[in-house]
Protein backbone atom coordinates (compact mmCIF):
# COMPACT_ATOMS: atom_id res chain seq x y z
CA UNK A 1 0.00 0.00 0.00
CA UNK A 2 1.14 3.53 -0.70
CA UNK A 3 -0.92 5.75 1.59
CA UNK A 4 1.99 8.11 2.22
CA UNK A 5 0.16 11.16 0.86
CA UNK A 6 -2.73 13.00 2.54
CA UNK A 7 -6.11 11.37 1.99
CA UNK A 8 -7.33 12.91 -1.28
CA UNK A 9 -10.48 14.97 -1.62
CA UNK A 10 -12.65 13.53 -4.41
CA UNK A 11 -15.88 15.23 -5.49
CA UNK A 12 -18.67 13.43 -7.34
CA UNK A 13 -21.41 15.32 -9.13
CA UNK A 14 -24.73 13.52 -8.76
CA UNK A 15 -26.92 13.67 -11.84
CA UNK A 16 -30.10 11.95 -12.95
CA UNK A 17 -28.05 10.45 -15.79
CA UNK A 18 -25.68 8.95 -13.21
CA UNK A 19 -28.61 7.65 -11.16
CA UNK A 20 -30.14 6.10 -14.28
CA UNK A 21 -26.77 4.55 -15.14
CA UNK A 22 -26.53 3.06 -11.65
CA UNK A 23 -30.05 1.66 -12.00
CA UNK A 24 -29.04 -0.02 -15.24
CA UNK A 25 -25.79 -1.37 -13.82
CA UNK A 26 -27.32 -2.63 -10.58
CA UNK A 27 -30.82 -3.57 -11.72
CA UNK A 28 -32.23 -1.42 -8.90
CA UNK A 29 -35.13 0.48 -10.42
CA UNK A 30 -36.69 1.45 -7.10
CA UNK A 31 -39.15 4.26 -7.99
CA UNK A 32 -37.49 6.48 -5.38
CA UNK A 33 -34.54 6.66 -7.80
CA UNK A 34 -36.07 6.66 -11.25
CA UNK A 35 -39.74 7.66 -11.07
CA UNK A 36 -40.17 11.41 -10.39
CA UNK A 37 -43.90 11.17 -9.68
CA UNK A 38 -43.62 8.25 -7.29
CA UNK A 39 -40.61 9.83 -5.60
CA UNK A 40 -42.45 13.13 -5.22
CA UNK A 41 -45.28 11.34 -3.43
CA UNK A 42 -42.86 9.60 -1.04
CA UNK A 43 -41.56 10.83 2.31
CA UNK A 44 -38.51 12.16 0.41
CA UNK A 45 -40.53 14.50 -1.78
CA UNK A 46 -38.47 13.79 -4.88
CA UNK A 47 -35.82 11.62 -6.49
CA UNK A 48 -33.05 10.35 -4.24
CA UNK A 49 -29.88 8.65 -5.44
CA UNK A 50 -29.05 5.04 -4.66
CA UNK A 51 -27.10 4.91 -1.39
CA UNK A 52 -23.84 3.66 -2.94
CA UNK A 53 -23.75 6.70 -5.23
CA UNK A 54 -23.28 8.87 -2.16
CA UNK A 55 -20.42 6.59 -1.09
CA UNK A 56 -18.63 6.64 -4.44
CA UNK A 57 -16.47 9.68 -3.68
CA UNK A 58 -15.06 7.89 -0.63
CA UNK A 59 -14.37 4.65 -2.51
CA UNK A 60 -12.61 6.61 -5.25
CA UNK A 61 -10.56 8.51 -2.69
CA UNK A 62 -9.64 5.29 -0.86
CA UNK A 63 -8.36 3.50 -3.95
CA UNK A 64 -6.55 6.62 -5.14
CA UNK A 65 -4.91 7.01 -1.73
CA UNK A 66 -3.76 3.40 -1.67
CA UNK A 67 -2.70 3.53 -5.32
CA UNK A 68 -4.81 0.47 -6.22
CA UNK A 69 -7.77 -0.42 -8.42
CA UNK A 70 -9.29 -2.82 -5.89
CA UNK A 71 -9.35 -2.67 -2.11
CA UNK A 72 -6.97 -5.39 -0.89
CA UNK A 73 -7.63 -8.24 1.51
CA UNK A 74 -7.93 -7.10 5.09
CA UNK A 75 -9.62 -3.80 4.31
CA UNK A 76 -13.18 -2.95 5.31
CA UNK A 77 -15.70 -0.15 4.96
CA UNK A 78 -18.67 0.51 7.25
CA UNK A 79 -21.18 3.17 6.31
CA UNK A 80 -24.13 4.95 7.87
CA UNK A 81 -26.41 6.82 5.46
CA UNK A 82 -27.38 10.08 7.15
CA UNK A 83 -29.33 12.05 4.57
CA UNK A 84 -30.62 11.61 1.03
CA UNK A 85 -28.55 12.57 -1.99
CA UNK A 86 -30.34 14.16 -4.92
CA UNK A 87 -29.63 15.09 -8.53
CA UNK A 88 -27.66 18.32 -8.58
CA UNK A 89 -25.70 17.54 -5.43
CA UNK A 90 -21.91 17.54 -5.36
CA UNK A 91 -20.61 14.98 -2.86
CA UNK A 92 -17.11 15.32 -1.44
CA UNK A 93 -15.30 12.70 0.63
CA UNK A 94 -13.65 14.47 3.54
CA UNK A 95 -11.37 12.66 5.99
CA UNK A 96 -11.95 13.34 9.67
CA UNK A 97 -9.14 11.21 11.08
CA UNK A 98 -6.49 8.86 9.74
CA UNK A 99 -4.59 6.74 12.25
CA UNK A 100 -1.90 4.26 11.35
CA UNK A 101 -2.20 0.87 13.03
CA UNK A 102 0.61 -1.38 14.19
CA UNK A 103 -0.04 -3.72 11.24
CA UNK A 104 0.56 -0.91 8.75
CA UNK A 105 -3.07 -0.45 7.86
CA UNK A 106 -4.99 2.71 8.73
CA UNK A 107 -8.17 3.46 10.62
CA UNK A 108 -9.95 6.09 8.57
CA UNK A 109 -12.99 8.07 9.61
CA UNK A 110 -14.54 10.19 6.90
CA UNK A 111 -17.74 11.85 5.84
CA UNK A 112 -19.29 12.35 2.45
CA UNK A 113 -20.60 15.90 2.47
CA UNK A 114 -22.94 17.81 0.18
CA UNK A 115 -22.23 21.25 -1.19
CA UNK A 116 -24.29 22.81 1.63
CA UNK A 117 -22.27 21.03 4.31
CA UNK A 118 -24.82 18.31 5.04
CA UNK A 119 -23.23 14.97 5.86
CA UNK A 120 -24.90 12.32 3.73
CA UNK A 121 -22.64 9.38 4.65
CA UNK A 122 -20.44 8.63 7.64
CA UNK A 123 -17.63 6.14 7.01
CA UNK A 124 -15.37 4.08 9.26
CA UNK A 125 -12.83 2.12 7.27
CA UNK A 126 -9.73 0.03 7.71
CA UNK A 127 -7.43 0.67 4.73
CA UNK B 1 -28.36 -9.64 -15.44
CA UNK B 2 -29.06 -13.29 -16.12
CA UNK B 3 -32.55 -14.64 -15.54
CA UNK B 4 -34.21 -11.20 -15.77
CA UNK B 5 -36.26 -11.31 -12.57
CA UNK B 6 -38.90 -8.60 -12.13
CA UNK B 7 -37.57 -5.13 -11.31
CA UNK B 8 -39.47 -4.83 -8.04
CA UNK B 9 -40.88 -7.18 -5.45
CA UNK B 10 -43.33 -6.72 -2.64
CA UNK B 11 -41.93 -9.27 -0.22
CA UNK B 12 -43.56 -8.53 3.11
CA UNK B 13 -41.56 -8.09 6.28
CA UNK B 14 -43.51 -10.93 7.89
CA UNK B 15 -42.54 -13.30 5.06
CA UNK B 16 -38.79 -12.78 5.45
CA UNK B 17 -37.14 -15.92 6.87
CA UNK B 18 -34.04 -15.28 8.97
CA UNK B 19 -30.93 -17.35 8.12
CA UNK B 20 -32.40 -19.00 5.02
CA UNK B 21 -29.56 -19.09 2.47
CA UNK B 22 -30.54 -18.01 -1.04
CA UNK B 23 -28.27 -18.84 -3.96
CA UNK B 24 -25.50 -19.07 -4.81
CA UNK B 25 -26.24 -16.90 -7.80
CA UNK B 26 -23.66 -16.69 -10.56
CA UNK B 27 -22.86 -13.23 -11.89
CA UNK B 28 -20.24 -12.11 -14.39
CA UNK B 29 -18.07 -9.11 -13.57
CA UNK B 30 -17.39 -7.77 -17.04
CA UNK B 31 -14.71 -5.24 -17.86
CA UNK B 32 -17.49 -2.86 -18.90
CA UNK B 33 -19.35 -3.17 -15.58
CA UNK B 34 -16.16 -2.74 -13.58
CA UNK B 35 -15.01 0.19 -15.70
CA UNK B 36 -18.28 2.06 -15.27
CA UNK B 37 -18.00 1.77 -11.48
CA UNK B 38 -14.35 2.76 -11.08
CA UNK B 39 -14.73 6.51 -11.42
CA UNK B 40 -17.77 8.73 -11.84
CA UNK B 41 -20.76 6.39 -11.97
CA UNK B 42 -21.48 5.26 -15.50
CA UNK B 43 -18.37 6.80 -17.05
CA UNK B 44 -16.34 4.13 -18.87
CA UNK B 45 -12.77 3.49 -17.81
CA UNK B 46 -10.31 0.66 -18.27
CA UNK B 47 -9.54 -1.47 -15.21
CA UNK B 48 -8.09 -4.91 -14.70
CA UNK B 49 -9.43 -5.51 -11.18
CA UNK B 50 -12.98 -5.02 -9.89
CA UNK B 51 -13.17 -1.70 -7.99
CA UNK B 52 -14.94 -1.70 -4.62
CA UNK B 53 -18.15 -0.18 -6.02
CA UNK B 54 -18.71 -3.39 -8.00
CA UNK B 55 -19.61 -5.36 -4.90
CA UNK B 56 -22.68 -3.39 -3.75
CA UNK B 57 -23.89 -3.76 -7.34
CA UNK B 58 -23.35 -7.53 -7.25
CA UNK B 59 -25.26 -7.60 -4.00
CA UNK B 60 -28.19 -5.86 -5.66
CA UNK B 61 -28.08 -8.33 -8.56
CA UNK B 62 -28.26 -11.23 -6.10
CA UNK B 63 -30.92 -9.55 -3.95
CA UNK B 64 -33.09 -9.03 -7.01
CA UNK B 65 -32.74 -12.68 -7.98
CA UNK B 66 -33.27 -13.93 -4.41
CA UNK B 67 -36.41 -11.90 -3.76
CA UNK B 68 -37.91 -11.81 -7.23
CA UNK B 69 -37.10 -8.12 -7.57
CA UNK B 70 -35.65 -5.26 -5.57
CA UNK B 71 -37.86 -4.71 -2.50
CA UNK B 72 -40.05 -1.80 -3.56
CA UNK B 73 -39.74 1.35 -1.52
CA UNK B 74 -36.91 0.05 0.65
CA UNK B 75 -34.27 2.53 1.82
CA UNK B 76 -30.65 1.76 2.64
CA UNK B 77 -29.65 2.77 6.18
CA UNK B 78 -26.26 1.13 6.74
CA UNK B 79 -23.76 -0.89 4.74
CA UNK B 80 -20.65 -2.87 5.66
CA UNK B 81 -18.09 -4.46 3.34
CA UNK B 82 -15.14 -6.69 4.25
CA UNK B 83 -12.63 -7.37 1.50
CA UNK B 84 -10.89 -10.75 1.47
CA UNK B 85 -9.39 -10.83 -2.02
CA UNK B 86 -9.36 -9.13 -5.39
CA UNK B 87 -11.08 -10.14 -8.61
CA UNK B 88 -9.83 -9.77 -12.16
CA UNK B 89 -12.49 -8.50 -14.53
CA UNK B 90 -14.31 -10.80 -16.96
CA UNK B 91 -14.71 -13.48 -14.30
CA UNK B 92 -17.73 -15.08 -12.68
CA UNK B 93 -18.57 -14.86 -9.00
CA UNK B 94 -20.96 -16.82 -6.79
CA UNK B 95 -23.15 -14.81 -4.42
CA UNK B 96 -25.14 -16.13 -1.49
CA UNK B 97 -27.57 -13.83 0.36
CA UNK B 98 -29.69 -14.28 3.43
CA UNK B 99 -31.70 -12.31 5.95
CA UNK B 100 -29.45 -11.96 8.96
CA UNK B 101 -31.90 -10.16 11.20
CA UNK B 102 -35.16 -8.27 11.21
CA UNK B 103 -36.44 -6.05 13.96
CA UNK B 104 -38.58 -3.02 14.60
CA UNK B 105 -36.70 -0.11 16.16
CA UNK B 106 -38.31 3.19 17.02
CA UNK B 107 -41.36 2.06 15.09
CA UNK B 108 -39.47 1.37 11.86
CA UNK B 109 -38.84 -2.11 10.37
CA UNK B 110 -35.12 -2.78 9.82
CA UNK B 111 -33.90 -5.81 7.86
CA UNK B 112 -30.27 -6.92 7.72
CA UNK B 113 -29.34 -8.67 4.48
CA UNK B 114 -26.03 -10.55 4.59
CA UNK B 115 -24.06 -11.50 1.53
CA UNK B 116 -21.04 -13.63 0.67
CA UNK B 117 -19.27 -13.28 -2.68
CA UNK B 118 -16.77 -15.92 -3.85
CA UNK B 119 -14.73 -16.43 -6.97
CA UNK B 120 -15.08 -19.41 -9.29
CA UNK B 121 -12.69 -21.43 -7.15
CA UNK B 122 -14.78 -20.85 -4.06
CA UNK B 123 -12.37 -18.37 -2.48
CA UNK B 124 -14.09 -15.66 -0.48
CA UNK B 125 -13.79 -12.20 -2.06
CA UNK B 126 -16.16 -9.95 -0.15
CA UNK B 127 -18.59 -10.37 2.71
CA UNK B 128 -20.92 -7.76 4.08
CA UNK B 129 -24.37 -6.67 4.93
CA UNK B 130 -26.91 -3.99 4.29
CA UNK B 131 -29.38 -2.75 6.83
CA UNK B 132 -32.49 -1.69 5.02
CA UNK B 133 -35.60 0.13 6.17
CA UNK B 134 -38.31 -2.15 4.84
CA UNK B 135 -41.34 -0.59 3.24
CA UNK B 136 -43.78 -2.75 5.17
CA UNK B 137 -43.47 -3.55 8.84
CA UNK B 138 -45.15 -6.36 10.74
CA UNK B 139 -48.79 -6.77 9.75
CA UNK B 140 -50.09 -5.26 12.98
CA UNK B 141 -48.05 -2.09 12.46
CA UNK B 142 -48.61 -1.88 8.73
CA UNK B 143 -52.36 -2.03 9.18
CA UNK B 144 -52.17 0.70 11.80
CA UNK B 145 -50.20 3.01 9.49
Amino acid sequence: MAATEPFPRVVDDVTQAGIDAYAELSGDFNPLHVDPEAAAASEFGGIIAHGPIALQSFLRAATEWLGVEALPAGTSVAVVYRAPTRPGDAIAAEPRSVTEREDGRHDVEAECVKQDGTTVVSVRAVL
Amino acid sequence: MSGDPPALSNVAYDDLVVDERLGPFTETVSADLAGRLAGAIGTPSVVSLAPPAVFPVLFLHALRRAMGGIPAGSVLAKQELEFHGTLEVDNDVEITVWVGNKEVKRGRPFVTIEFDIRDGAGEQLVTGRKIIVWRTGPVAEASAA
